[in-house]
This record gives structure tokens, sequence and C-alpha cells, in this order.
């Protein structure tokens, strides 16, 4: 019963953040979102979109003038909806429309995401007999929570009215976790695919995808599972649905087990979709300059930062500091900090692959070219599956009243600076700082806290097995 | 939390390891807060009445700029010549019927015959409405009247200089309001100033940015006529409907008949003519009221929300005026305070403790006479009240808004000016100051960047700089998040206690009380978001007030009063409902002081986005919500202990909750200045009015976080525990 009137407030919510979309839309105008560049980056503007479709169009290349940088896959999609227009409305209502619905979709998905972790989260832990921890964590449905937070994250508001591309790039890398996690794996590698193809920087996603697919979902620390092997204690069978249907395993076994018969599945699917990919790609600019021109400007855009206008991230100021012959070296370093960091976390982390793409999202959209709103509001919509794991997560007031505050003290710089020339570049970027290391304390204290849980459960866990053998 | 040994599933927590030496800074502070709450606020207040000693002087920053380094070219021919032309315009308000076209056309007439180019502006004058978004659009997205009627248009006659050596790309603008319907004396005065320099820089060499003279028509308001021509300077109608309606006037036409006389024909333009990007303006004006001992100039300088031009070209008026021109240069200032008796006492205090200091260390510069002091103060005064206001004081407010530093000169001669050769000298002496003014801007290379743009005047030559004013108010408000911190921290380790004397043997809620203990905060923060939600709508509601017509000030503002409380009713009903059912049993203990500390959390957050915005009106405010959200306690605590300190506490409270009710402070802060004589309801309304009318951020500001903050504090004081 209350469950039942849980899940009506849940779609009602939903519903009026359908509703508040829509109402925004129809205030393009005013609110002037599309400009500000928290939003639309060189690679997600959608006016950038709607110019290179216009070159395109007019029998040029999409890339020329240095205007589009984004894929051209988007540009056939989306391309024909910029310019249809719609008597009495905004200009750019349709592509609107779509983002909504994008935004609408991922939130769908990540609840899903949420149901499943959950499940089998709730299974191993009764395997492990700790149902009582699970039990009274569960009174909190993460699921419902984390869509919610996506839904009504004022950055994922912001991205999908401001005719920025991000929901599309977003619903890429939403829907690889969404297949890894339901073991459907041509969707995952279709996911994958389309979301490097989109920004390149979901690349380092691979690792948990297939962390996802090889191990299947979160559990607790699975050295655990080996104790309790050890210990021979005996387990009511459960039936549980795994990825590798058909075999009757152990569910003990199972975390421990890495299929790798999945994971090349994923691996030749990846290779299948991108061949695709490029093949489609190939078609629509092979009159100009081809692939290798696409690669240069958009992978190579990317890369290189040649775009120095301001925006939330750190890079912008740095380049347009430092000497030309450092260029590339800094290039270089900028982009290593995020490949170094990732085989550590892998490792510590390997147990929980979808906390690990939260953690990986999370640092490269701290750290790439050219960030935006709509990447924090991806791993803040992610970081609600975990709330129940999370629940002992320090500074939780401080990193949410910091985040109010460097979100709106950087419109209010941008415009000292830019519209009223009283500022300069220094009080921008340090509120760019402000926010980088905001989210370095988020990543730092979530993985903390997730990693104290486990400690807890293993606590918890050898308790139990000595009480059991006493 | 984990370090448990037990196999009780509660945790207990092991002392802990030593900390590290940041968090246990941290953990003093927290633990002193109140200590430290006192001293900062008291610290901040006396930084703020240090500051006309902390004053610097000022210097001209900028090398190019170079004022008084030439000899003024400007001679009595030029000025012989502006006097014939005043004494014409003069002569005209005699025949009153066609007098406004007459000077019209006569000031154009003089300014072509100077080999100007001249062009008619017509406008009309953008009524007063309130949009909501225009706080935060940027200038050019302002809305174009529909509705034009052809009855109340304005006509500014523009004449350009083409430098000779410039590149017609940057130039420098001359502004002269005047009402061509009955030109008054000073007006003329003013415009004869505009004509001497205008007609000495036809003919210099040195000019290199283009001259613009722009004659603004003041019927309507000198801000109207300048705003609407830069309007149409920065932003062409390319669609030929905005130029349409203004022409099917069919007063408007006639003003071309003047292109029948055949000296002017070739010079005066249909169109809107344009010289490059503009350097900087000054808007001269001449005050009628004469002056006892000195020709005096004043500067108006504050632009809307606070903004002030750069600090170098106040600076080089300042220099010019007073070691070139023998100008006595005033700023504003706040009358009523000059003789306040604590001031003058404030005053002799520092004075003393100035010659202490000085007395131990002669290198030790500090202290000023006591009279420099109170004058100090009452500039600072008009300075930050000025700014808080963020209504513009001049014409020179309309520049700003396109990144122009632009300041309003006021001269007001000595004695009357009637007399032929007292003219003239008045002429050349204001003549030669723009003309030095102009000469240093025209040297400038680059637009004003070097000097100041964050600053507060204490004299002419004197100013505080961004970095010293804002120690200040980071004085002032440093207390709020360390007394959130510690509320924060006490309402977390209070529950914790709580919840294990009540219930040693741990059931499942418990549990999760623990489990979420971190994120208690999220019912407190989401009943201030509520609040602030409403605040928000509150300062919508004039919006909707406004369309309805005929309704006087006072009842303005008793409907919006009354719509205030009906929609905090409704949203209470509506939201706070869908929120009732957490709160049921689970979080009473520390409920009040998590909302307290994330009450105060939001007032922080307000009050430095303000700082950054508007700092006056950040300082103002902070004086008034700081020492309320501080204070705050509920009431019935206070009540239920009942010792001395506690019902001092509970009247502190009481008091400030009471002042910080915005009408309750706009009232009183009126009544200081003026006497509380003729004080009606309706003032707030008008004042909060003009507020939006020139959408200044102080409205925001108040309805966004005042008016929350206050309501969040009643809340907390009326708080059932």
């Amino acid at each position: 019963m209350a469950e039942k009137m849980k899940l009506g407030k849940f779609w009602i919510w939903v519903a009026a953040s359908l509703i508040f979309r829509l109402v925004l839309i129809y205030f393009p105008n005013n609110l002037n979102l599309a400009s500000r560049p928290e939003v639309s980056t060189p690679i997600t503007s959608l006016r950038r979109l709607t110019e290179g479709y216009w070159l395109k169009q007019a029998s040029l290349s999409p890339y020329a003038g240095s205007m589009y940088h984004g894929s051209p896959l988007l540009l056939s999609v989306l391309g024909p909806l910029t310019v249809k227009r719609i008597e009495g409305q905004p200009n750019d209502i349709l592509c609107s429309l779509v983002f909504v619905i994008a935004d609408v979709v991922n939130a769908m998905l990540i609840r899903v995401i949420g149901q499943n972790l959950q499940t089998s989260y709730n299974q191993r832990l009764k395997s492990l007999g700790l149902d009582s921890v699970s039990k009274s964590s569960a009174i909190l449905p993460s699921r419902d929570i984390a869509a919610l937070i996506y839904l009504w994250n004022p950055f994922t508001i912001v991205a999908c009215v401001g005719l920025s591309t991000s929901p599309i790039e977003n619903m890429a890398v939403i829907l690889s976790l969404y297949g890894a996690c339901t073991c459907r794996v041509p969707l995952a590698a279709f996911g994958w695919v389309m979301a490097t193809h989109l920004s390149l920087y979901p690349m380092i996603l691979i690792i948990p995808v297939v962390l996802l697919l090889g191990y299947g979902p979160e559990t607790p620390p699975r050295k655990l599972f080996m104790q309790r092997k050890d210990g021979k204690i005996e387990d009511s069978p459960s039936s549980h649905q795994s990825c590798q249907e058909g075999q009757a395993m152990e569910q003990q076994d199972l975390a421990n087990i890495f299929s790798w018969r999945l994971v090349i599945k994923f691996l030749v699917w990846s290779l299948i979709w991108s061949g695709y990919v490029l093949i489609l790609c190939g078609l629509s600019v092979k009159q100009y300059g081809g692939l290798h021109e696409m690669f240069k400007r958009t992978y190579g855009f990317i890369l290189t930062v040649p775009d120095l206008s301001p925006n939330i991230g750190v890079l912008w100021y740095f380049f347009a500091e430092v000497f030309d012959f450092f260029r590339n070296f800094f290039l270089i370093v900028f982009h290593m900090n995020i490949l170094f960091m990732i085989i550590p976390l892998a490792i510590r982390l390997n147990h929980r692959p979808c906390f690990l793409a939260f953690v990986y999202i999370a640092i490269s959209s701290m750290l790439k070219s050219y960030p935006s709103v709509g990447d924090s509001a991806l791993y803040l919509g992610l970081l609600g599956l975990f709330v129940n794991e999370l629940a002992d997560m320090q500074f939780s007031f401080f990193l949410f009243c910091v985040y109010v505050g460097v979100s709106l003290l950087s419109s209010v710089m941008h415009n000292l600076w830019i519209w009223r020339g009283t500022g300069n570049a220094n009080f921008y970027f340090a509120t760019a700082m402000a926010y980088a290391c905001l989210q370095i304390i988020l990543v730092v204290e979530s993985v903390s806290a997730m990693l104290n849980h486990d400690r807890k459960l293993t606590k918890l866990s050898i308790a139990k097995h000595q009480d059991s053998k006493a | 939390m984990a370090d448990n040994e037990t196999p009780t599933p509660t945790p207990t927590p092991t002392p802990r390891p030593k900390q590290r030496p940041i968090v246990r800074l941290g953990i003093f502070l927290i633990s002193h807060s109140f200590l430290f709450s006192v001293v900062c606020c008291t610290a901040g207040v006396v930084a703020l009445l240090l500051l006309p000693i902390l004053a610097k002087s000022t210097y001209i920053s900028e090398n190019a700029l170079m004022p008084g380094s030439a000899k003024p070219m400007l001679s009595g021919q030029e000025v012989s010549e502006a006097n014939r032309f005043v004494k014409d315009l003069i002569a005209l308000n005699s025949n009153t019927p066609g007098a406004a076209i007459e000077s019209q056309r006569l000031i154009a007439e003089y300014m072509s015959n100077l080999g100007a180019e001249v062009n008619y502006h017509k406008f009309h004058p953008q009524m007063v409405q309130f949009h909501p978004l225009h706080f935060f659009s940027s200038p050019d997205s302002r809305i174009i009247e529909q509705n034009i009627s052809c009855s109340s248009y304005g006509v500014n006659t523009v004449g350009i200089i083409r430098a000779p050596r410039g590149d017609g790309k940057e130039a420098i603008v001359l502004v002269t309001p005047y009402n061509p319907g009955k030109i008054k004396q000073g007006e003329a005065l003013s415009l004869g100033i505009a004509y001497s320099v205008f007609s000495l820089l036809t003919r210099v060499t040195w000019l290199a940015k283009d001259i613009i003279w722009l004659a603004s028509d003041s019927q309507h308001g000198e801000y109207a006529a300048v705003a609407a021509w830069l309007r149409d300077y920065h932003m062409p109608v390319f669609t030929t409907l905005h130029t349409k309606s203004a022409e099917m006037c069919p007063v408007s036409n006639y003003l071309y008949e003047l292109k029948d006389n055949p000296i002017t024909e070739r010079k005066i333009y249909d169109g809107f003519k344009r010289a490059g990007t503009m350097a900087a303006a000054l808007v001269i004006k001449v005050v009628d009221r004469s002056e006892r001992f000195d020709d005096s100039l004043s500067i108006n300088a504050e632009a809307s929300n606070g903004q002030m031009p750069n600090l170098d070209l106040i600076n080089i008026v300042n220099y010019l005026a007073v070691h070139r021109q023998g100008f006595r240069v005033k700023v504003e200032k706040l009358w009523s305070l000059l003789d306040s008796k604590w001031l003058n006492v404030l005053g002799e205090l520092f004075e003393s403790v100035g010659q202490v200091v000085r007395s131990l260390n002669p290198q030790w510069k500090f202290g000023i006479p006591a009279a420099d002091y109170v004058e100090g103060i009452a500039t600072l005064a008009s300075s930050l009240y000025n700014q808080a206001l963020g209504v513009p004081t001049g014409p020179h407010g309309a520049f700003r808004d396109y990144q122009i530093d632009a300041i309003t000169l006021e001269i007001s001669p000595r004695a009357s000016v009637d007399s032929m050769t007292r003219r003239n000298d008045f002429l050349l002496q204001g003549g030669r100051l723009i003309e030095g003014v102009v000469r240093s801007v025209n040297n400038l290379l680059e637009k004003f960047h070097q000097s100041f743009f964050l600053y507060l005047l204490t004299s002419p030559s004197k100013f505080v700089s961004v970095g010293v004013y804002m120690i200040a108010f980071a004085l002032l408000v440093a207390p709020l998040p360390m007394v959130a911190a510690s509320f924060y921290a006490n309402a977390i380790s209070l529950n914790s206690i709580q919840t294990k004397d009540k219930s040693t043997p741990a059931t499942g809620s418990d549990e999760t009380d623990i489990t979420l203990r971190s994120w208690k905060w999220i019912n407190a923060a989401k009943k201030v978001f509520v609040v602030h939600l409403w605040g928000s709508v509150v300062s919508l509601l004039p919006y909707f007030i406004c369309r309805v017509p005929d309704l006087s000030p006072t009842i303005s503002f008793i409907t919006w009063f009354l719509l205030s409380v009906l929609s905090f009713l409704i949203m209470y009903l509506v939201l706070a409902s869908s929120f009732s059912h957490a709160k049921a049993s689970k979080f009473h203990v520390g409920e009040w002081a998590i909302l307290k500390s994330v009450t105060i959390s939001a007032a922080f957050i307000g009050l430095c986005l303000m700082s950054v915005v508007n700092f006056s009106t950040a300082e103002i405010g902070g004086l008034i919500v700081v020492p309320m959200c501080l204070m705050v306690y509920p009431m019935r605590l206070d009540i239920r202990v009942r010792t001395l300190r506690t019902l001092l506490r509970l009247a502190c409270n009481l008091v400030l909750a009471f002042i910080g009710f915005p009408p309750v402070t706009f009232v009183l802060l009126k009544g200081a200045f003026e006497g509380f004589d003729n004080i009606n309801i309706g003032d707030f309304w008008c004042w909060v009015q003009s507020l939006w009318a020139w959408s200044s951020a102080t409205y925001l500001f108040i309805g966004m976080v005042h008016l929350p903050c206050w309501a969040l504090c009643i809340h907390i004081l009326f708080h059932h525990c």
C-alpha cells in the first residue's frame, strides 16, 4: 500500500519535471541559456550544430570555419530538426523536445539500473547472511531517488532547456551502463561506441562495462565470499538470475568468476558497432575531406584544446597562459591525469563497477577540455544510485552548500567579467577552480565512504562467521 | 563508526586517533563559535567605521593620460562665440509655441556651422514596467515597446566631429541634457561650455578620437534620452518597422524642413550617424543655484547596481579641476551625518588614537583630523547609499550598461552669471576643464582598465579600494559559516546521543536514523528552499499588481502584503503537507538547530553573491541579516529556562525580528534620516517601484535573500520544540 503510494508520488514528480521543462522551453529568449558558457560548450552547443548543418546544406564541409566540432551523425539526426520551424512556437522547439525526451529516457534507464543493482546486491548480501544490513537500508528506494535527482537536478534542467546536446551524450553513456547491467551485450557495446564517438572521454568506461559484464553488478567485497566458501557454511540454494544463464553455480562462486564469454562478445560487438559508425561517418563526410578531417576536427579539437573561450573547466585559463613550446607537454600531462587514475581505481573498486563508472565520469568531467553542467548532471544522477551505501558520507551538507554557492557565483562572475567589464578573467577562473576542488572533494569523500561501507560489511560478516562457528 | 569490535549492529565509536591540524583548527573555531562571532562582527563594524582612515589618496594609474601636460588652447574667441550661442538660446525662450523645435534647429545649425556631421535622433521614452527577467539579461535583450504614441517623443541633436588623426574607431562623448521647450540659464550655459569645446576641437590637430556631442532632450527625463540614444547607437535596427512608426507622427517631419536652409543642407543627415566605440563620456550640467565661495564642481559617478566608472576618469577630472581650473570639487555627502554627535566623538577618539600611535612611532601614519573623519564618513555613507540603491545618479548611468566609463559634472558658478565678463570667465573655466579631460582621454591607447572599478569614495581625492572594504564585509559574514557548522555539529551529536539513550536495543528505525545521519539536513534544506521559492514568488507579485490600473501606493502595498501571505499559506498547504510525513517523529531533537544552520548557510551564500554584484547592498543587508540570523533561538526554550541571559536573548531576538522585516527596516531607516513626520506605508511601495524600474539587484536581494531569511528566523523563533 505504502509502496504503491510512493510509486504514485514518484510518477507525479516525474510528470512535474516534464511539465517544468516544457514551460521553460517556451521562454528561450528571456533566459538566454543557450549562450551561457556553463551550458553550451563548443562540443555541445546546438547553435554550432545549426551552423554546421547550414554549411552542409550549402555543400560546404560542416567543419569549415571552426564552428562545428561534433559528430556528423548528430548533424544528420538533429540538423533537420533545427531548421524546421513551427508557426508561433520558439525556434528550436523540436530539438528541445528531443532533449526533454532524452532526459526522461535517461531517468528511466537510471531507475532500471538502480532496480537491477538493488536486487542483485540484496541477493548477494543474503547469500552472505547479512540481510539485516540490507533490510534496514532498503527503506530508501535508491532507484527512485537517483531518477528524481537526475530529473530535478538544476544542472540537468539547464542543460536540457539550454539547447546543448549533452542529454544525448549522457543517454549514450547510460545506455551502455544499462546494457551492461542487464547483460544486453549489443546494447552495451552500442552505448559505449556512441558515447565514445560523441564525446571521446567515455572511452574509459570500457573498464567498468567489462567488469560489469564479467563479474555482474555490485557486490560486497569479493574476499568475503571466499571466506564463506572456506568456512563451508551451507546456504540455501537461491534461484539467482545471473548473466550466465543456464549455469547452476553456487552463489558465492558467481561473484568470483569472470565471464570471458560475455566480455569477448562485448568486444566483438564494439568492433562491429564502431565499424558501422565509422562507415556511416565516412559516407556523410566523404566529399568534405573524409574521416581524417572528421577525426582532426572532433577528437583533435577535444585533445588539443584550441578553443580557449571560458568555460567551467580549468584548461582554458591554463592554456591561454602557457607558452607555446610547452603546450604539447602540458596537453599530454593534463590528459594523462585522467588516465593515471584509471588503473588504481579499477583495482580498488573492481567489485563495484557501477560506482567505478560514477567515479570515472566524475573525474573525466572535472578534467575534460570542455566541461559543461550536463556532465555534472550525469554523475550526480548516478551518485543517487548509491544513497544507501553512502549514507555515512562526510561533508554532505558542506558539499551541497558549495555546489549551490559555486554554481550561482560562477554565473555572476561571468556577468561581471563579460558584461559589466568590472571584473576580469581571474574572477571567473576562481569559481572554476572552486568547482574543480568541489568535484575532487566529492569524489574523495564518496570513494572513502564506499570503502568504509565495505569495511563495515567485512566486520559484520566476520563477526557473523565467528558467531556461527561458536 | 566502522571501528566496532562488538557484534551488535549499533556502532560504538572508539576514540579516534589524533586529527590533522586543519581539522583541529576547525573544531576549535566551531567550539568557540560564540566568542568568535562576537569578535568578528564587532571587528566588521569597526573596520567599516575605520574606512575613512584607511582610505588612500587617488593617483593617476594610466600613464598615457598625462592630464594637464598640455597648455589649454581654449581662447577668448571660442568663448565669445559660445556666449553668442548662449544668448541666442536664451533669447529663443520669448516666443514659446515653437520654441522646442526652434532651439533644436538652432543647436543643429550651430553644430553644422562648425563643420560637424549633425543628425536628429527621435526616440520614444520607454515606459517604466516591471520585467522580472530584466535582472538577468544583458541590455541588448530589452523588448522594444509596441505601442508608441505620437504625443510623447523626444529629439536628441547629435553632432560628430571626425578626428583628423583617428581611424574613426573610437569616440568621446559629451552630453548636455536640456529641455528644448524651456531652456533655463544653467542648461544654456552647459550647452555653451560644450559648444566652446566643440568649436575648439573642430580645429585642433591632435584629435585622435571622434567627438560626439549629444544635446539630449530631457523632457522625458535626462536618463531616458541618453539611454534611448545609446540603445539605438549600439543596436542598429535593420527592420524598418521601428523607424516607420516614428515617421508616422506628423509633427516629427517638419524638423527636416530645416534642410531647406541652403547653408545647413549638406550637413544634416536623415539616418543615424555613428562614430566608433566610446572611450569615455562626460555629462555636463550647470546648476543654477549659486555657490557662496568658489565655483564648485560636483562629480556624480554611481551607475545602476552600484557600478562605478574607472577611477582614473574621476582622477583626471579632479586633478584638472583642482590644480588647473581652481574649482572646488565635491562628491555627494549625507548632510544629516555631518553634525551627528557620536560621529564627532568617534572622530576625536580616532584622532587621539592616531596621535598616540604617532608618538610611538612617527613612521606610522594613522588617524586623520576629526572633521575630516566625519566628512569622510558622510561621503562614504552617501556613496554606500547610492550604490546600494542601485539607481543611477544621473544620465551617465546609461553608459555603464555598455561598459563605457562616464561621469556627470555638475558645475555651479560662484555668483550669478548674468554679467558678460563673468559669464565669459565661467565658460572659459568650464571649457578648459572639459578640454583638458578630452585631451587626456584622447591620449588613451586602450579603454580604461588600469585603475579601479570597485571602490568607494570618501572624498574626491580619497578612495577605499575593494581589497580594503571587503575586509570589513568578510569580517562581518565570517561568523555565518562558523555558527552554521557549530549548530550542525551540535545537532548531529545531540541526536545520536539521544537515540542511544532512548533505545539500547537497536531496532530497524533507529538504525536508519544513524545511517542517514549525514543526510539529515535534507529536510531542513527542503524547508529553506520552499521559503526561498516563496520569496521569489513574492518578488514576482508586483508584476501582476502593476497591471491593475489606478491603485494608490498604499493600496498596492496592502494588496502585495496580503497576496504574499496568501501565497505563503498556499505553499505551506501544498508543499509542506508532502514533507510532513518525514518529520513525524524522527528528527525532532535538533530540528530547529539544523534548520538554523541551513538558514544561516543560505544567508551566507546570498550575502556573498550580493557582495559581488553590489557590495553596498550586501554590506547594509549584512548589518541587518547577520545579527538576526546569528541570534535567533527558539522562544519556548528561552522561556523554559528563564534566566537573565535567556530573557535578554529573547528580547534581542524579538527586536531584531521586528527590525528585520523589510518594510519596517525601510520605515526606520527613512525615519532616521528624514524624520518620522510624514511616513506612510505607501512610501515603501514607491521605493520598491523605483528599485525595479531601474532593475536594481537590491530588489532581488530583498525579495530572495532578506525576506526568506527573516521568515525562517521567525519560524525558528516560534518553533515548537
